[in-house]
Order: structure tokens, then sequence, then C-alpha cells
């Protein structure tokens, strides 16, 4: 799965581009774990058009990595079909989410 | 087979062993024994004292040895391009080195550990039937103090093309074999699961049904249904991801709600007791939804909570449908200190309840465009008159007719509970 990267001050965007499914959930978890000893890390998902639980199972695995290593995570850019799959399973409340990368960068910068 | 074979005197002799090494090599299947014969008749055919065969690991690009009789502990990695073996299977041609130690490409070191005096090589590449590399072959020390002939060159590279495709065919063998036991392991695991999920619903009054369609491979979709004098207590939950570990994981969350279930007041406590238990050393992230129910059979009361599981539906009596409104509790296995609620509603004489798993919704045609929730709403509205037998088979049916063609992706589950009209 393609994932885009850039640095905006300290903070690590990663923005993973496509449908996160059970087949493709195993390169993103390898791509995305590999990232969380970042100190300040943000997932853009604005290309993401669809995420099954095999694909939130990612973010979970992400979030307990990251705050393992102190670091912090946020998420942005979520569409209206990858936020109702969040917030069904309940896992919204339990992320840092913000609507673009611009107010995640300064979240996490604050 | 490449080139022409030699016609020296022992050419009849020499084509006959090579007649009997090919259909030696064709009843092997089983690489250590295949490549033990390989390396006898190698030795036999060319008139070598040794006979020593490196296989190609394409993973980290370099040989290993398979050296035989009491050199065999002796292990060697060499990387492409390195040496005489190294050599050959980079250019993939023959290489007849007639003074080993005149050569710098020979590494003595070998000798030096074994006691062995090497004193010409011959050696060739191991190929697949589509030429892919397979290994190395070398022949070591000419018997009758010779070196080893242009001939013997020519007689090698058709040893090697039919070794290398003996050797090739182990491997394609092997690996149809692994992928047949996993498949069996697959199967094994789906019936055990299916075999965990009750046949027996509740009838009369309060009459239930429900049905798990899986899909092709293990998934992790559930029901169950306990019934104590007072209460009915009923689930439908969806684990995460598909596959054994999903498998696992279910049968793990269903035995779970029938233990909560049996000792606990609410529906509450059974989803904080299972979340805990699940949530502990739980390093891959697993979750599972659930949404677990309690039917009080005076009052026709349910009390329930919902772990991230799709709102279900009720259908009342008059025909409105109602999607019920549930609290944003997370799903089950994520996060310890999670905290469930409970809620209420009451099913009157006539009203269904309709608990269903994603895999109604997300369904895909062939055309890949999914079944969706209007669609589902639009077969719920219809079911009015139906038990909740046939309530639930017309949804899978639905479901199975708009995904005709195309393969399951995800396991399917509907639960119904129908309130007998007075």
């Amino acid at each position: 799965m393609e994932i885009r990267e850039e640095r905006r001050d300290n903070v690590l965007v990663l923005a993973p581009v496509g449908r996160v499914d059970s087949n493709s959930a195993g390169g993103l978890e390898t791509a995305l774990l590999g990232r969380a000893k970042e100190p300040k890390l943000l997932v853009d998902l604005s290309s993401v058009e669809y995420i099954s639980s095999a694909g939130l199972r990612v973010f979970l695995m992400l979030a307990r990595k990251v705050k393992e290593s102190g670091g912090r995570l946020a998420l942005c850019g979520l569409g209206a079909s990858v936020k109702q799959v969040f917030d069904l399973a309940g896992f919204s409340a339990l992320f840092a989410i913000e609507p673009g990368v611009d107010q995640g960068v300064s979240r996490l910068s604050s | 087979m490449t080139g022409t074979l030699p016609r020296d005197g022992g050419t009849s002799r020499r084509l006959n062993s090579l007649l009997e090494v090919s259909k030696a090599l064709a009843v092997q299947v089983d690489l250590d024994p295949l490549l033990a014969v390989i390396l006898d008749k190698a030795a036999e055919v060319m008139d070598a004292e040794r006979s020593t065969l490196f296989l190609y690991d394409p993973k980290e690009n370099v040989l290993r040895n398979h050296v035989s009789g009491e050199l065999a502990r002796h292990a060697v990695v060499v990387p492409l391009g390195v040496g005489i073996s190294g050599h050959v299977a980079q250019t993939l041609e023959p290489l007849n080195v007639h003074d080993a130690y005149a050569d710098p490409r020979f590494n003595p070191s070998f000798d030096r550990d074994t006691g062995f005096r090497t004193r010409n090589i011959l050696c060739a590449a191991l190929l697949s039937h589509d030429g892919r590399l397979v290994g190395v072959i070398q022949l070591l020390n000419k018997r009758g103090n010779a070196a080893f002939s242009e001939d013997d060159e020519t007689l090698l590279r058709a040893f090697a093309s039919i070794a290398g495709v003996a050797i090739d065919r182990t491997r394609l063998v092997a690996a149809a074999l692994e992928s047949k036991a996993i498949e069996e392991g697959l199967r094994l695991a789906h019936d055990i699961q299916m075999g965990m999920l009750t046949r027996r619903f509740p009838k009369g009054k309060f009459d239930m049904h429900a049905a798990l369609e899986p899909a092709k491979d293990v998934g992790g979709d559930f029901y169950d249904v306990l019934e104590t004098d007072r209460y009915i207590w009923f689930t439908v939950g969806d684990v995460s991801g598909k596959g054994p570990g999903a498998a696992l994981f279910m049968a793990i969350t269903l035995t779970l709600f029938r233990a909560s279930a049996a000792g606990l007041e609410d529906p509450s406590e059974v989803l904080g007791r299972m979340n805990r238990a699940l949530s502990r050393d739980n390093d891959r992230m697993m979750f599972v939804t659930v949404f677990a129910a309690r039917l009080d059979r005076e009052t026709g009361q349910v009390l329930y909570s919902n772990g991230g599981h799709n709102p279900p539906y009720i259908l009342r009596a008059d025909g409105a449908l109602e999607n019920l409104e549930t609290s944003l509790s997370p799903a089950l296995g994520a996060f310890e200190e999670a905290v469930y609620t409970n809620a209420e509603f009451a099913l009157r004489p006539g009203d269904m309840a309709i608990l269903y798993t994603d895999g109604v919704n997300e369904a895909q045609a062939k055309d890949a465009s999914f079944y969706g929730i209007e669609r589902f709403e639009a077969v719920l509205r219809q079911l009015g008159k139906n038990d909740a037998e046939s309530a639930v088979t017309r949804v899978v049916s639905s479901v199975g007719v708009f995904a005709v063609g195309a393969p399951p992706a995800d396991d399917l589950t509907v639960l119904a509970l129908r309130v007998a009209k007075d």
C-alpha cells in the first residue's frame, strides 16, 4: 500500500492511499508500526476511501505502540465513511482526531 | 537437454547411466533423498572422486552446500560471483578447471578443513524447466589422474538439466502439499467454529432464529442464545479480521459470553467482564464488536449493551422500522478500562428485533457494488408477516442473490426475535 510521508515542523505526517482491508492491512501495519517510535505522528486518512475492521486494528496497534514509547499520535482527514467505521466500533473517542493536516500538526505541536 | 552427447568408447555405458539417472530422478519427490541420488549418480557417471551440490537460495541470493558423505557437516554459504561455484551460478555456464590450485577463484579452505586434496573441478549450473537457477553441481577429481574432458562437460550439462528440473519439482510438490495442509487446517477451524454455534432456538411466544453464512476463509462472526427461567440472553458479534486467529478469538469470546451471562445480572456487566478478559495481553489488538441483550419473558423488556456493534433493527407490528440507538462504547478487546452501559427497549406482540453483522450491508456484488443499508432496510420492511426463521432466510437469500457470482468476502450473520401476536 502506498504511503506518502512528509515532515511538518517536528511532526511526521503519514498518508496511506487506497483501501485498507484485510488484504492491505498487513502492509500498512508494517509501515506504520515501523514509525511508532516517532515522538509526534500524524496519520492523514484523506486518501483512504474505505477501512475494514482489520484496518481499524492497525490503528489500535499503532496507538498502543506510540503510547508505549511515550510519543503522541493524531489522525486527520477522515472521510464520512471512514469516520463512520471508527464511530460504529466506538473508537472515535479513543483517538485524537482533527479535520485536516494543519489542525493535526498544530495539535501535536502544542 | 542441451548439447550433443559424447561419442568416445564409453558412450553407451555413460548414456545408459544417464538414462538410469533420469529414471531414478523421475520417481523421487522428496528433496533430501533426491539430492543423495543426484550426488551418487553424478560421481558415478562422471567418474569423479567426489560430488558436491549447492542449492540456490533466491531470498538471500546465495548458494548453500549439500555435500555427500562425511563432509556433510561442513556448512558453506557462497555469495553469487564468488569462487568456482559462485561464478557458475552467476554466468550459468559450466566451468572446467584443470588445476584447482592454479585458479584464483578456487577457495582452498575447504580442503584445509577436510584434508581432501582437490586437483580438478567440473562445475555446472542446475536450472529449472524455465531456466531459473536452482543450484550448482561440482565434480571433484576425475578418476585416474586425468582432468575432465570436453565430453565430460557435455555430459554434465545433460545431467544437470535433468537434475535441476527434478529438484525444482520437489519444491513445487512441497509447496502444493503445504498449501493443501493449510487448507485442511482452515476447514477444520471452520468446522469447529460452526460446531460451537447453537442450533436450538426458543419457539412459542418468543420465536427466535439465527443463521451464520461463513465466508470462504474462516471468519469471526458468532451468535448465541441462552435461556434461563426468567430471561432469554442473546448476542451477535464480529471479530476483526479473518483466518484462524479470528476463529480462535471468536471461540474465546463465545465461551466468555456463556460463562458471563450465566452468572451476571445485566448486559453491561457481561460486556465489561468479557472486555477485561479479552484486553489482557492482547498484543495483536484483536477486537470484537458485541451486541448483548437480555429479554425478560414476563415483561417483553429487552435490556442491552453494545460494544461497537451495528445497531439492530426493530420492525414494529404496525410496519414501522426503527434502528436502535446505541451508545458509542468501544468494541471489546482494545481497551481494558472501557465502560459499557445498559439501555432498554420494549418488544410488544407482533414486533420483531433483527440483529446482524456487517457481512450483510458490506456484501459485494460481482461489479463490486455494496448491498448497503438502504437495500437491507427495504427487505426488512417486508418481513411483517414472517416468523423468525423465514425472516432470517429471506435476508440471507436476498444477500445471496445480490452477491451471486462474487466470492463471499465476509461472514454474514442474522438473528431474529419475534414476539407472537396475542
